[in-house]
């Protein structure tokens, strides 16, 4: 992991709150209706493949553990919108061999407003 | 939506528990698209140092999130805030257990601050996947 790759910013993607996804998500999780305030993790793996192929932050995904992870809410998402993914490395750190990034995603409605914050903290582990 | 009244500091949530198993553990790469081999490989996961497949943080803080949800009254959209450490692994066949405290109330928001955790018994000590969890959570 390469600590010089702090702040990068990744171009806008798009994220559709599909329907029959968050029904999905609420079958795993035994709840009735609307969105899953978790479900947003769908979002973050929508642009995650774009950050591990960055070859200047240079992680190795496999060696990947959560650390730990934040949701903000301005509004809850709606069902069928289409809402726009804007990510950052919001910091990069090595410690002793151990990597830790800490990926931002605001996601943005159609209008322009701030729907929620995402922040999710990963540790690459060293040789194991 | 459950009322701002009838809320006091130091209220506890009723524990939710759950069975954590591999099917769930499909289910959730299904939906979430984290199809990370540590979360359904057994060969993989022992590979890479666990004694064993492990839960995803994110399914056992879905199952946090549940706690909260069933707490304010069923509405997923009551929840303003939600924030996690995953502190320990989860290990297929484990019971996870969800809870949490009020900690704070604002009066003029309406909202409730919680504390909230899931624990796991293992080999007779308790486990804390998620140890100092939070929410905040709207009231009616």
């Amino acid at each position: 992991m390469n600590p010089a790759a702090e702040g990068t910013t990744y171009p806008d993607m798009p994220f559709v709150v599909e329907p029959e996804r968050v029904g999905g998500f609420r079958e795993v999780f035994g709840l009735a209706h609307g969105v899953p305030p978790t479900f947003l993790t769908a979002a973050e793996f929508t642009v995650l493949p774009t950050i591990v192929a960055d070859p200047r932050l240079d992680v190795d995904f496999t060696r990947v553990v959560h650390g730990s992870q934040e949701y903000t809410f301005a509004r809850a998402p709606r069902e069928g919108e289409r809402l726009t993914i804007k990510a950052r490395l919001e910091s990069v750190r090595v410690r002793a061999g151990t990597g830790f990034v800490t990926i931002t995603i605001d996601l943005v409605d159609e209008a322009g407003d701030h729907v929620a914050t995402c922040r999710s903290s990963m540790v690459e582990r060293g040789d194991v | 939506m459950r009322a701002f009244e009838d809320v006091a500091v130091g209220d506890e949530l009723p524990v939710l528990h759950r069975v954590a198993t591999a099917e769930d553990m499909k289910a959730y790469a299904d939906v979430s698209g984290d199809q990370n081999p540590l979360h359904q490989d057994e060969a993989f996961a022992r590979s890479v140092g666990f004694g064993g497949i492990i839960a995803h943080g994110m399914f056992t803080m879905g199952h946090m999130a549940a706690c909260i949800i069933a707490w304010s009254g069923g509405d997923p959209a009551t929840v303003l805030q939600l924030s996690a450490q995953f502190r320990a692994p989860v290990f297929m066949g484990e019971r996870i257990d969800a809870g949490g405290r009020v900690r704070k109330l604002d009066a003029e928001a309406r909202t409730a601050t919680l504390e909230t955790w899931v624990s796991v018994e293992r080999d007779g000590t308790t486990e804390w996947p998620i140890k100092r969890g939070a929410a905040t959570v709207r009231l009616g």
